[in-house]
């Protein structure tokens, strides 16, 4: 038996793993997470963000120890909530969550059915702990079951789901202070120390839940903040969306104007052994090399070659619904519904049809993004103080009480193959666009209006 | 119709005027099951009962959009000092716009009949309804037949706690509105 092995890493200092563990970590399965990115293209604004997977697993990991430990769960607990938290993010595809509405829209619909919030990389990594042979050799079958279990939040006490995937969970406590640190940014800093040493186990008759104490309430707040702070200034950085749309439309139009196999086979998910055996052959650069090895004619290289080259799309347009006085029209384009995505796919068309982007004429895209409440989700973590009723966050905070809510801020983005010549140039154009797609907006509103209930009537349209 | 127009049709329905978030919620749920209309919004067992997070979603969509407004007040304190607040909602002009046309459509109408029904078997407050809510959501979950006490030691599993009296003026409720086979109704 070999003892216990430690690695160095720059967020949490040592991270130490049980030999079993350590076995999991040197599978073939698990070191692909090292050719993941953690934040896909982010390192095209903070270059300093190519940290991977890999890296923000064994983070996670070491969280969800202490996390244990602080908790006094039973050895076997333990045990099965830090395997979950290893290997939480194992089935995540090329550039991670940017895969996965791509995953989405191409999976084979009839065999994959999805229930609410479910994730397809969530399903490929239960399908990776069940059927993965390497695994296998380091992970009892019955304890795969149970850690599928407590990822999935249907076997075990509640705070077992909840310290691997949940408002407090070692995901999120590791991946803030990781992806701030790579970003060379201070924004998701919190003082995880005391949010650990605050947290208390609450039971009752039927279950056991993750709760913390009443002076933990502070560091909680702080830590909803540095999310909130992330969310708003890396994960949905101007740039880094763009990057991710680009990401997204190269893919699509490589699967459908290209019509590339091997990319309909990666992303046409249907749940059998043979595509999960292709799924977990690709990374980041894989993909990327494979995109840019295709014929000049392919949209897919072209696109990919933007990204290389950091040519990138730019935006365009970007309005909020106080732009849009006609009610009928903000609720097709902010509604984030079938309606408005097939709005926005015929607005896209109308806009490269007035602009003519040439060859890049298919790389105008809508996006809708949503800044949800900075508090919403742990407004419910459980507060636990000596002699007093369990309460939740929201009736703790000061800072939060007010704001218990679903706040919800949008704002519309299209994003185009333009270049500006300088500044100048840039602020005109940008008024002209602004002008005009306005203007087409409400065309386009109205010719939905009159062609409901069947849609758009093309011909219309292409007249338009 | 999708989940959006679903809520503001059920604010239009409710007389353009609801006064709380759980009311809100639970008679999304309520009309949603007896309109036969059903946007995708995924009741789960929630602290306060059956809640969705899609409403909540929804909600502030309308409110972002500027189609309902929403008012907040405050009415007294928890015996900690905590502040209670009461969050009530109202239908804008440009939402009046908007329901201009959804008001025609077949699945309104449907909403529009569940609301009535809920008025004429009592229009239960916020509370009355939550507990029906949470009986209904139980019998539910179990597909069986069930006693009072049976629902109410399902309903502790959840950390709901309802008095017996509630209960009964619940199940009154659930069976006024036809949610309640016979067979549940002579067990509950």
């Amino acid at each position: 038996m070999f003892a216990e092995q430690e690695v160095r890493d720059p967020i949490h200092g040592f991270i130490f793993r049980e030999p079993s563990e350590q076995g999991i970590v040197d599978t073939p399965i698990f070191q692909r997470l090292r050719r993941l990115k953690q934040l896909a293209l982010a390192y095209e604004v903070y270059p300093g963000a190519v940290h991977t997977r890999f890296e923000h697993s064994l983070g996670a990991f070491h969280v969800a120890c202490r996390m244990a430990k602080a908790l006094q769960l039973s050895p076997e607990e333990a045990r099965l909530v830090r395997l979950a938290a290893l290997l939480h993010d194992v089935g995540h595809g090329p550039f991670s969550h940017v895969s996965e509405p791509i995953l989405q829209k191409y999976r084979n619909g009839t065999r994959v059915k999805l229930a609410a919030k479910q994730q397809i990389h969530e399903l490929i990594t239960a399908q990776i702990l069940r059927d993965n042979k390497e695994l296998a050799s380091w992970i009892l079958e019955k304890d795969r079951e149970k850690v599928i279990g407590i990822l999935e939040g249907s076997s075990g006490y509640s705070v077992l789901h909840d310290i691997v995937s949940g408002p407090l969970d070692a995901d999120k406590q590791d991946y803030l202070l990781r992806d701030s640190y790579f970003c060379g940014v201070k924004y998701g800093i919190y003082d995880i120390e005391f949010l650990i040493s605050s947290l208390r186990l609450h039971a009752d008759a039927e279950d056991k839940y993750l709760a913390i104490s009443g002076n933990g309430i502070y560091a909680l707040e702080q830590f909803v903040l540095a999310k909130y702070y992330m969310k708003t200034q890396v994960y949905q950085h101007r740039i880094r969306l763009i990057t991710d749309q680009m990401i997204e439309r190269g893919i699509s139009l490589g699967i459908e104007v290209d019509k590339l196999g091997w990319l309909r086979d990666l992303y046409g998910y249907d749940g059998s052994p043979e595509h999960l055996d292709n799924y977990i052959g690709w990374t980041d650069d894989r993909l990327m090399t494979r995109a840019l090895e295709e014929s000049s004619d392919c949209r897919v290289k072209s696109v990919f070659t933007r990204l290389v080259d950091r040519r990138l799309l730019k935006c365009i347009l970007d309005i909020d619904e106080k732009d849009l006085a006609e009610p009928a029209v903000r609720m097709k384009l902010f509604a984030e519904t079938d309606e408005s995505d097939k709005f926005h796919r015929a607005l896209e068309a109308m806009i490269a049809g007035r602009f003519k982007f040439g060859e890049d004429n298919d790389l105008v895209i809508c996006k809708l993004v949503s800044f949800p409440s900075a508090v919403k989700t742990e407004s419910e973590i459980l507060v636990v103080e000596p002699g007093k009723k369990e309460s939740r966050f929201h009736e703790k905070s000061v800072i939060f009480g007010t704001v218990n809510e679903a706040i919800l801020k949008q704002k519309f983005q299209i994003y185009a193959p333009v270049t500006y010549k300088d500044e100048k140039d840039r602020n005109k154009r940008r008024r002209e666009y602004r002008e005009e797609i306005l203007g087409m907006i409400g065309k386009l509103a109205a010719l939905h209006q009159t062609e409901r209930p069947n849609g758009v009537n093309s011909e219309k349209l292409r007249a338009l | 119709m999708n989940a959006t127009q679903f809520v503001l049709a059920l604010l239009d329905a409710s007389g353009g005027r609801l006064q709380g978030r759980t009311l809100l919620q639970k008679k999304a749920y309520f009309v949603s099951l007896l309109s036969g209309v059903d946007p995708g919004l995924g009741y789960d067992a929630h602290y306060y009962g059956p809640y969705s997070t899609v409403v909540d979603s929804c909600v502030a969509q309308l409110k972002n959009l500027g189609f309902i407004a929403e008012e907040s007040m405050g009415f007294g304190t928890y015996n900690d000092g905590f502040e209670l607040r009461r969050f009530d909602y109202t239908i804008t002009s440009d939402g009046k716009k908007l329901l201009s046309t959804l008001r025609e459509s077949p699945e309104y109408k449907k909403i529009d009949s569940a609301v009535r029904k809920i008025r004429e078997a009592g229009d239960p407050n916020y509370f009355e309804l939550s507990i029906a809510a949470k009986a209904y959501f139980i019998l539910d979950k179990k597909d069986k037949p069930m006693s009072n006490s049976e629902i109410r030691r399902e309903a502790a599993k959840f950390n709901w706690n309802i008095q017996h009296r509630s209960l009964e003026k619940a199940v009154e409720f659930l069976q006024k509105v036809e949610l309640t086979e016979n067979q549940r109704q002579e067990a509950v």
